[in-house]
């Protein structure tokens, strides 16, 4: 249970790990309150990663069964870093930047996240509590009163002490919009700027680059884009007359003659036995990570076939850090609060590995929602096991002015692959537009 | 912790839940949805969804059809970010 801060010195000088975390800036030291305690943490990274580093995984509590949480996809699409910032409940700590003397506070738990005597509940239930249909029988008083109890005990923070200000939205018009910024819509949105019409690309990480810029095997990120970029923009809601995109706590509207959903794919964490232990992470997370100068555990097992295993595998052991690498999938998850140990069957053998970080590293799904919010058609790809909106070659969809690229409709595509498709897409949406005739 | 394997975790489904519901006759995802509340949290199934139609698949041997409807916001947003939205529209 020891994650840590990585010395790149610690490395050797011609690994691609090393010469990343070398020519980063040098980071401001600063301190945030965690649940009363001040915590050391570089200003601008990750909160999440800063309590991580800090050895303070279990940061909330599940809401009918009270079980630790922790962060485990590190990109704002699991409940493990659900916390308090300041006055506002419900802040996701992976998606939220270091402040100096940022207050953090555990919500939904008593009396903190990391001890929670509410945690009885998953012992008084230890299948499930099926609370939709419990009540179901009982007269409309003791109805209300239990929901009334359920709502105090479950449920993710409470509403700030003042009530929020009115943030006055803005409006964009422009030619094309690309959501996400990794190889293919960066391609995208670089092929149609250099055509000439007006683009804006938005990304909800804090830099450009996608996947590739959390691979601990590259030494360089990928090169910005030349379209005009929002990064820490994301897009949450398509309509008819736009999309919405919450940018610096302000939504922008956007208007454009035509869209291209590039914004990849979710990293699952695999269905097996108390799968939701602090400690267990997907393999982008760990990943992501490192190249953030963090090692999430002192004793690695990495399980399953994400492609990034591998270079995971080695840039742990450069580290000196004890590392286990199977392929074969996770029964089960030992452990009380924190993973302890992990059972793998491979074929016909099982076997139990000690650890203190568990990478569930299964592979990467398409992030269809808001494709399909945008009238994309969706389907189910039987060979990756998810669903996908429907496109032709082009990235053309069944709904006019919508185009998908890169890993969000071939999930199994390489950064080059991707980059290519983005270009064609980018190609064929200049066509559409009647550009370049 | 107790021996669960969660299916979604922002609402606290379990696996043992998402079977209880198929051998109930729940046999898609909006009906395993509507029994259980899977997909109905914070993350508003960017995990579940998939792991869902993956046991729903095995359990029936159907290929899946369609994932739930994904709600607008994709991620929970400040309402004060939304309000100037509806100036001039508060009929």
């Amino acid at each position: 249970m020891a994650p840590r801060r990585i010395d790149p010195r610690a490395l050797p000088a011609t690994h691609p790990l090393a010469r990343r975390l070398r020519a980063s800036p040098t980071p401001v030291a600063v301190t945030l309150e965690h649940d009363g305690m001040a915590v050391p943490a570089y200003e601008g990274e990750p909160v999440a990663l800063a309590l991580a580093a800090a050895g303070r995984l279990t940061l909330a509590r599940s809401p009918k069964y009270h079980r630790p949480r922790g962060p485990t996809c590190l990109r704002g699409a699991c409940d493990g870093c659900l916390v308090r910032v300041d006055d506002a409940p419900g802040v996701m700590a992976c998606q939220t930047p270091v402040r100096p003397g940022m207050k953090v506070r555990s919500q939904n738990s008593f009396p903190s996240a990391r001890f929670d005597v509410l945690q009885v509940t998953d012992w008084f239930f230890p299948k499930h509590l099926d609370h939709h249909h419990l009540m179901v029988g009982f007269g409309g008083a003791i109805n209300r009163t239990m929901q009334s109890f359920a709502r105090q005990m479950a449920g993710i923070g409470s509403l700030p002490e003042q009530p929020g200000e009115v943030v006055p939205h803005r409006e964009r018009d422009v030619d094309v919009l690309v959501v996400g910024a990794g190889a293919s819509g960066v391609a995208a949105a670089d092929a149609l700027h250099a055509a000439g019409l007006s683009v804006l690309l938005v990304e909800e990480d804090d830099a450009t680059g996608g996947s590739a810029r959390d691979r601990c095997d590259l030494a360089r990120p990928p090169p910005p884009p030349v379209a005009e970029t929002l990064t820490r923009a994301s897009a949450v809601a398509t309509y008819d007359t736009g999309t919405l995109v919450l940018h610096g706590g302000a939504v922008v509207l956007v208007r454009a003659r035509a869209r291209v959903f590039a914004n990849g794919c979710h990293d699952p964490v695999g269905t097996f036995v108390r799968n939701d232990l602090p400690g267990i992470f997907t393999a982008r997370a760990f990943s992501r990570a490192l190249v953030r100068a963090v090692v999430l555990g002192e004793r690695v097992a990495i399980v399953g076939p994400h492609p990034w295993g591998a270079a995971l595998h080695d840039a742990l052991t450069a580290l000196g850090v004890a590392v286990t690498r199977s392929t074969g999938e996770v029964v089960e998850a030992e452990g009380r609060s924190h993973v302890t140990a992990v059972t793998v069957r491979e074929g016909e053998v099982t076997r139990t590995i000690d650890c203190d970080a568990l990478v569930s590293a299964e592979l990467p799904t398409a992030a269809y929602e808001l494709a399909g919010q945008a009238g994309a058609a969706l389907g189910w790809e039987a060979a990756r096991g998810c669903f996908v909106p429907r496109a032709d070659d082009d990235g053309v969809t069944a709904q006019a002015g919508v185009y998908v690229a890169g890993t969000l409709r071939a999930p199994w595509g390489t950064d080059g692959e991707s980059a290519a498709d983005g270009a064609r897409v980018g190609r064929r949406v200049l066509r559409d537009l009647g550009v370049g005739r | 912790m107790t021996a669960k394997a969660m299916v979604c975790r922002c609402e606290d489904v379990t696996l043992d839940e998402v079977e209880e519901a198929i051998g109930k006759g729940q046999r898609d995802l909006e009906s395993v949805k509507r029994y259980t509340g899977l997909g109905t949290g914070w993350c508003q199934g960017k995990q579940c969804v998939v792991a869902c139609a993956r046991i729903l698949a095995a359990r029936t041997g159907a290929q899946p059809e369609l994932p739930i409807t994904a709600r607008p916001p994709l991620h929970p947003i400040p309402l004060g970010a939304l309000a100037s939205l509806a100036e001039g529209d508060d009929a």
